[in-house]
């Protein structure tokens, strides 16, 4: 242990850090100044991707493995402070609208994102424990923030006590695991199913409670009928940053989980994560069609998002295309992230005081009365569904062509079928705001639209120059265990 | 001195990329600020960013002087799939650089001019808020034109190949509610959109064809791979070529696809003179000259060229003489112009195509923004004169040449420069046409004979149309109110004039015979160039036939000026002939009965039998959509809420009051899910277990 | 048939007959009470492990401290007796075929004698002592140390920013 292990985990220390500063200074702020507290939240959010970005492609394994630097968790802490920066600046004036304005909100934020950031470079799998945790429990409290609401603690409530239930399987599983090989480490794992002979089967019940607990996290079928009720409860400002940075996060440990750690079992998860995204993929799309409701459309949409993301895992039991599964998972969860981002925040832009306006029908005349949130949410639309020019295109295209190379034919068939289906529910927004008559009530908020503009540009911008991104993303490996 | 080093150093080429980035900035300037700040600040903002895009292409110009052979420079790798790889750079050598010049340039010009032109037309058309939006849009067409030339592969061309085809489109129709019917305007752009949508089809698939053949779209590697394997696929380079030759035909307005460029004269004069004339137009002839590796191994594609641009280059003429527009008269003289060009790249003279292009972006620029000046002059007099109220014919076309005459005396300055601009377009020597038409000539001499006839008979012609529009527009006496009352428009509209009417005096010195400076420039670019020796007997044959039309002219309309309401004297003359020309030989006629009547036949068919009753009434709503909404609703509601929750909710109902309904539901969505998770996990497990 | 083996089946019946019993009784306070029984067992099963120290916080923390926090809370509040909403009848016995299939699966795969046993570390004498264990959560485990403390921050301030509103509502 010395100051290199502690620069190792400097993001994470800077934001759960800055979260217990801000705790006590948000004390001397008064109630109708909370800006100031977001404001520094954000510097706070800013000092930790410098921090990411100035050990950018470096690889080292810190506290004896506890964590690991990579591209891949660099990536994704990049990932989860963008998401977090864009998730504060939309939630400013929601509160201040809904009238739940406190300068909790951002530090439990700003706890969840250290839970994040901590997922991303876990290297134990005590620490991914913990990371779940970290990242889960502010943001149940954040879900009941606008208590005394019924729906949003209803929300909280729900997530809660199912979180602690898939928790239960999680802390279970690794138990098992650490039963069949004495020890936590994810490269101790390598090393047990290498010696073995055959692979232990407590390791793979272990696995796959592991399987369970986060496959609840990232909503796959079937751990997944929370969501809509969850999302549609909680504030939408918490749902935006739910259905973005969780989603992130329970991915950025099953990547790390299956594809680094437990490759020698492949053969035996394949198949079941392969049913897996396959269901969901189809579950998600299908459900979506008949919500009326604007979130609960969205929550199944991310589930079905979840699906194409899932398929990374199968694709990855092919060695070879490993790396490149990886990769397209990656790129993917971006794709999401902004799309997803500026489609929330379309959102809340729609969304009244006392939480009307959330219904489908409300967006009618969208497009005379505010043609550019209108076409910013075309566009998101269109990203979600899958068409060009925008960067879900390319994320689809990307994940498909790897499905693909690992000779999963049927299952990108799936993908594609399912997409087809989603158009149905996607494109039904762009028909109501621009083909049906209506006065919606809209707001313009000067950091909501900007947040609405920086998604929008990114979907549209990484639709026709995605390579930059690519280029970022081919320097992601995750560290090889095997050393 | 240092500036010496750093030219001599090729530190020059690394500005290239401000190149795009100038008109860029100035766009988004005039987007964020341009309705705020006026139109001085719009105008200026837009002219600038121009101005110090061409002072960028002069230091490229110096570098290139240093370092003849050139350089690319990466911004970013744009796709990389497979082994599809292209990067978006510039390439900075000696035809792209002459290109850049130009074309910044001449846009230069055009903004400054532009900023007085579009002040009165939007007063006059009584929409002021559209002033920023025009340079907006200019400015675009600049960085798109930029992107074109300085691409460093087809596909990165084929972007700014779009993107002026784009500014031209919303240019055409930039006063979309104006014109026939209130659309003619906007029919007018979609008609040219439609028509370069079928050139682009060409260039696509030749572009497919490179990438198939090739397995790049870089130049050099295509130019590589044509050098080596040239002979033995000429079939595949002759299909390549043929199919750029569709889109050149669709961009620079040739047989047969030229049809679109006589209305796109309905949008500003501005418009004209830059994009329908100096510079977009011209791009398919940068194209076959860029890709003169692929032309020239191929000798039956470079005839059918030369062929193609020769008889668009007659056949326009013919139609110019016909016209009472005074617009549409340049416009189709443009078609021949651009039909010399072709002809010239078709005959393996690239380095002429090049040079003609050059001194017709000058003259032909100036030709439009004088008769744009005109245009302006006489409605200024048709203001004043129902200021006074004198009376005037309703409707009144300020750009019939009918409705002209006699303006020598009150339009002085765009007298002189217009008839500038007309000798150099006629090539009377020692202006700029003289010297590139005459090249062209000798050329067609050398190679084909017949060629050789027709195209000096096109400039037979473009004389004798010329000297027909000088008279008719500046000599004799008015023949209506406004002609009478036009007056001169303010310097910044004539001074741009002034400095064209300088460059197509002088720009023929740019490759003089038995110096051949641009010949030796562009040596470095492009390979097969060739030093066109001056002939006596072509420059003597030309100028006599131009003499013989002006004579010509003269006879007919100058010597005793037609009166107003008095038909054209050319109408008795030729007959038939005359009325053909005047319909544009009826090609627009021909290609709707051929084309668009049986093209909307089907399309109605299409949407009215086969999409809106049988797919949309019937499989759509009956089939489709109910199997959709049944299948999704089986599953959320049925499944979802019905199988799993339903019979929780049931059942709740039963046993408990309707005041504890909610709660009790809320829990059991709980448990119900925390169900759902069980299943799921137990699965799971017995998969691992047993499977 | 050692005494150790004879010591934990009997202890282990008895933790799991309490966990039965604590989630099967209807009265709240005796569910507490049935919780407190079965945290002593287990921490009898960590003594029999060697880990006293483990054992002795598992009874002061969870059995002493927790406890009787919640046995507070229960008694309070009044709830110990409130029935829980209804039970919907298929339910019940579906939730106990699947739990028992869960139980199954697991009990089979620890029984079955072909999987891989880790291998076991040398006791030392040190073993479970708190300078050990001290040791050990400062140097091998500090990560999961710190972040759990963090952790538990945050679900302190999230239990407060929930009640907190409340009250404010109340006045």
């Amino acid at each position: 242990m010395d100051w290199q292990d502690f620069l190792s985990v400097l993001p994470f220390i800077i934001v759960a850090g800055w979260a217990t500063i801000l705790l006590l200074v948000d004390l001397w702020i008064p109630a109708n100044r909370k800006g100031i507290t977001a404001g520094l939240a954000v510097l706070g959010l800013i000092a930790a991707i410098a921090a990411v970005i100035s050990r950018f492609g470096i690889e080292r394994e810190a506290f004896d493995g506890m964590i690991i630097v990579d591209g891949f968790s660099s990536f994704l802490q990049l990932l989860f402070l963008g998401v977090g920066v864009i998730a504060i600046a939309q939630a400013y004036d929601y509160l201040r609208r809904r009238d739940i304005e406190r300068g909790e909100y951002y530090i439990l934020l700003l706890y969840s994102l250290s839970g994040m950031l901590l997922m991303a470079s876990a290297g134990d799998l005590i620490v991914v424990f913990l990371a779940v945790e970290l990242l889960s429990i502010p943001l149940y409290v954040l879900a009941a923030f606008a208590i005394p609401k019924a729906d949003s603690e209803e929300s909280a409530l729900k997530y809660f006590l199912l979180g602690a239930f898939a928790s239960g399987f999680l802390v279970y599983g690794i138990a098992l695991v650490f039963g069949s090989t004495g020890t936590t480490a994810l490269s101790g794992m390598v090393a047990a199913i290498e010696s073995a002979e055959t692979t232990p089967i407590l390791l793979l019940v272990g696995s796959g409670m592991i399987l369970v607990g986060l496959g609840f996290k990232v909503a796959a079928v079937p751990f997944h009928m929370w969501t809509p009720d969850v999302y549609q409860g909680a504030p939408t400002s918490v749902t935006s940053f739910m259905a973005v940075g969780a989603k992130a996060g329970g991915f950025a440990a099953l990547l790390r989980i299956f594809i680094s750690a437990l490759p020698g079992a492949a053969v035996m998860w394949m198949p079941l994560t392969m049913w897996i995204a396959a269901l969901t993929m189809a579950w998600g799309n299908i459900a979506a069609i008949s919500q009326t409701n604007i979130k609960r459309m969205l929550a199944y949409s991310s589930i079905a998002h979840a699906g194409y993301i899932f398929m990374a895992l199968p694709a990855a039991a092919t060695p070879e295309v490993a790396p490149e599964a990886v990769r397209a998972a990656l790129f993917y969860l971006v794709t999401y992230a902004i799309t997803n981002l500026g489609a929330w925040g379309v959102v809340l832009a729609m969304e009244k005081a006392e939480g009307s306006g959330l219904e489908i029908e409300d967006y009618s005349g969208l497009g005379k009365k505010r043609p550019a949130l209108a076409l910013a949410m075309a566009l998101f639309m269109l990203s979600l569904t899958g068409i060009p020019p925008t960067v879900g295109f390319m994320g689809k295209f990307y994940l498909f062509q790897v499905v693909i190379d690992a000779n999963l034919i049927w299952l990108a068939l799936v993908g594609v079928v399912t997409s087809l289906i989603s158009a149905y529910y996607y494109l039904r927004v762009i028909v109501v705001m621009y083909m049906r008559d209506g006065e919606p009530e809209v707001r313009s908020e000067a950091l909501l639209n900007s947040t609405i503009f920086i998604t929008a540009f990114g979907t549209f911008f990484f639709g026709i120059l995605p390579g930059f991104l690519l280029k970022m993303i081919n320097q992601v490996s995750l560290l090889d265990l095997f050393r | 001195m240092v500036l010496l080093e750093v030219v001599q150093g090729g530190g020059l080429f690394a500005y290239a990329p401000l190149i795009i980035a100038l008109p860029i900035l100035g766009l988004i300037t005039n987007i964020i600020f341009g309705r705020r700040l006026g139109e001085r600040f719009a105008g200026i903002v837009a002219s600038g960013v121009v101005a110090l895009a061409f002072v960028i292409a002069i230091l490229q110009f110096l570098a290139l002087q240093a370092h003849p052979e050139g350089v690319t420079i990466p911004i970013a790798e744009w796709i990389s799939v497979g082994s599809l790889s292209v990067s978006w750079a510039i390439k900075v050598d000696t035809l792209s650089t002459t290109m850049m010049l130009m074309v910044t340039g001449v846009s230069t010009l055009i903004h400054i001019y532009a900023i007085g032109y579009m002040h009165e037309d939007v007063r006059f058309q009584g929409d002021p808020g559209r002033y920023t939006r025009f340079f907006i849009f200019f400015n675009l067409f600049v960085a798109a034109m930029m992107v074109l030339v300085s691409a460093d592969n087809y596909l990165m061309m084929f972007v700014g190949w779009e993107g002026v085809g784009l500014c031209s489109y919303l240019l055409i129709g930039f006063w979309y509610e104006k014109g026939e019917d209130g659309i003619g305007n906007a029919v007018a752009g979609k008609k040219a959109f439609i028509t370069n949508r079928i050139g682009d089809f060409g260039f696509l698939i030749a572009m497919f064809l490179i990438f198939g053949a090739v397995g790049s779209l870089g130049f050099e590697e295509v130019f590589d791979w044509a050098h080596a394997f040239g002979e033995e696929n000429v079939l595949i380079i002759s299909v390549i070529t043929l199919f750029m030759l569709l889109g050149v035909a669709g961009k620079s307005a040739q047989l047969p696809l030229f049809v679109w460029l006589p209305d796109a004269m309905a949008g500003p004069t501005p418009v004209s003179a830059l994009i329908h004339a100096a510079t977009m137009v011209t791009a398919g002839v940068y194209l076959i000259v860029r890709s003169n590796p692929l032309f020239s191994v191929t000798a039956s594609t470079s005839n059918i060229v030369a062929i193609v641009g020769t008889a668009t280059a007659f056949f326009a003429a013919t139609i110019a003489v016909g016209q009472f527009d005074i617009k549409k008269v340049l416009a189709y003289s443009t078609i021949s112009q651009l039909g010399f060009m072709v002809a010239a790249a078709g005959l393996g003279a690239y380095v002429a195509a090049i040079f003609h292009l050059i001194n017709h972006a000058f003259f032909k620029a100036l030709l439009f923004l004088a008769s744009g000046s005109v245009i302006q002059g006489i409605e200024a007099g048709h203001h004043h004169a129902e200021h006074e109220g004198a009376d005037i014919e309703e409707p009144f076309d300020p750009q019939d040449m009918r409705n002209m005459g006699g303006l020598r005396s009150r339009m002085k300055v765009t007298f002189w420069v217009y008839l500038i601009g007309a000798l150099a377009l006629s090539g009377f020597p020692p202006l700029a046409g003289f010297f590139s038409k005459d090249e062209i000539l000798v050329d067609a001499r050398l190679e084909n004979p017949a060629l050789f006839f027709l195209l000096l008979a096109a400039a037979f012609l473009t004389t004798f149309y010329m000297g027909r529009q000088v008279f008719l527009v500046f000599f004799g006496k008015a023949r209506s109110e406004p002609a009478a009352h036009a007056k001169e428009n303010p310097p910044v509209m004539w001074v741009p004039l002034v400095i064209l009417g300088v460059l197509s005096v002088v720009s023929g010195a740019l490759n003089l015979p038995k110096i051949h400076t641009l010949t030796d420039w562009l040596g470095t670019t492009i390979e097969h160039v060739h030093i066109t020796e001056f002939s006596f007997s072509v420059a003597g044959l030309a100028v006599v036939f131009s003499i013989v039309a002006v004579v010509l002219a003269w006879m007919i309309y100058g010597r005793k000026p037609i009166e107003k309401g008095e038909a054209d004297p050319l109408r008795k003359i030729l007959g038939p002939i005359f009325v053909g020309m005047e319909n544009k030989w009826w090609v627009d006629e021909l290609y709707d009965f051929l084309f668009i009547r049986p093209y909307v036949a089907i399309c109605w068919f299409l949407a009215d039998v086969v999409d809106w009753r049988i797919l949309h009434d019937w499989f759509h709503d009956s089939v489709l959509a109910s199997a959709y909404r049944n299948g999704s609703q089986w599953l959320a509601q049925v499944f979802d809420l019905g199988i799993i929750d339903g019979i929780g909710n049931g059942l709740g109902n039963i046993t408990k009051g309707a005041s504890q309904r909610l709660r009790f539901v809320e829990t059991g969505y709980v448990r119900n899910y925390a169900l759902a998770i069980l299943v799921g996990g137990l699965l799971t497990l017995t998969y691992f277990i047993f499977g | 048939m050692t005494i150790d083996l004879v010591l934990f089946f009997g202890l282990a019946l008895i933790a799991v007959v309490a966990a039965i019993a604590m989630i099967a009784s209807r009265n709240a306070v005796y569910s507490a009470l049935f919780l407190v029984f079965n945290f002593l067992t287990v921490a009898t099963l960590y003594l029999l492990l060697n880990a006293a120290f483990i054992a002795v916080v598992q009874v002061t923390v969870y059995a002493g401290a927790i406890m009787v926090l919640f046995l507070f809370v229960i008694m309070l509040l009044g709830t110990e007796r409130e029935s829980i909403g209804g039970r919907i009848r298929w339910q019940m016995p579906l939730s106990i075929v699947l739990g028992l299939a869960l139980a199954g699966e697991l009990a089979y795969v620890l029984l079955r004698n072909d999987i891989v046993q880790g291998p076991l570390a040398d006791l030392t004498v040190e073993f479970g002592s708190p300078a050990s264990i001290g040791r050990v959560l400062f140097n091998e485990y500090l990560v999961p140390f710190e972040v759990t403390s963090i952790l538990l921050l945050v679900a302190m301030i999230g239990a407060i920013v929930i009640t907190r509103k409340q009250r404010e509502e109340g006045k």
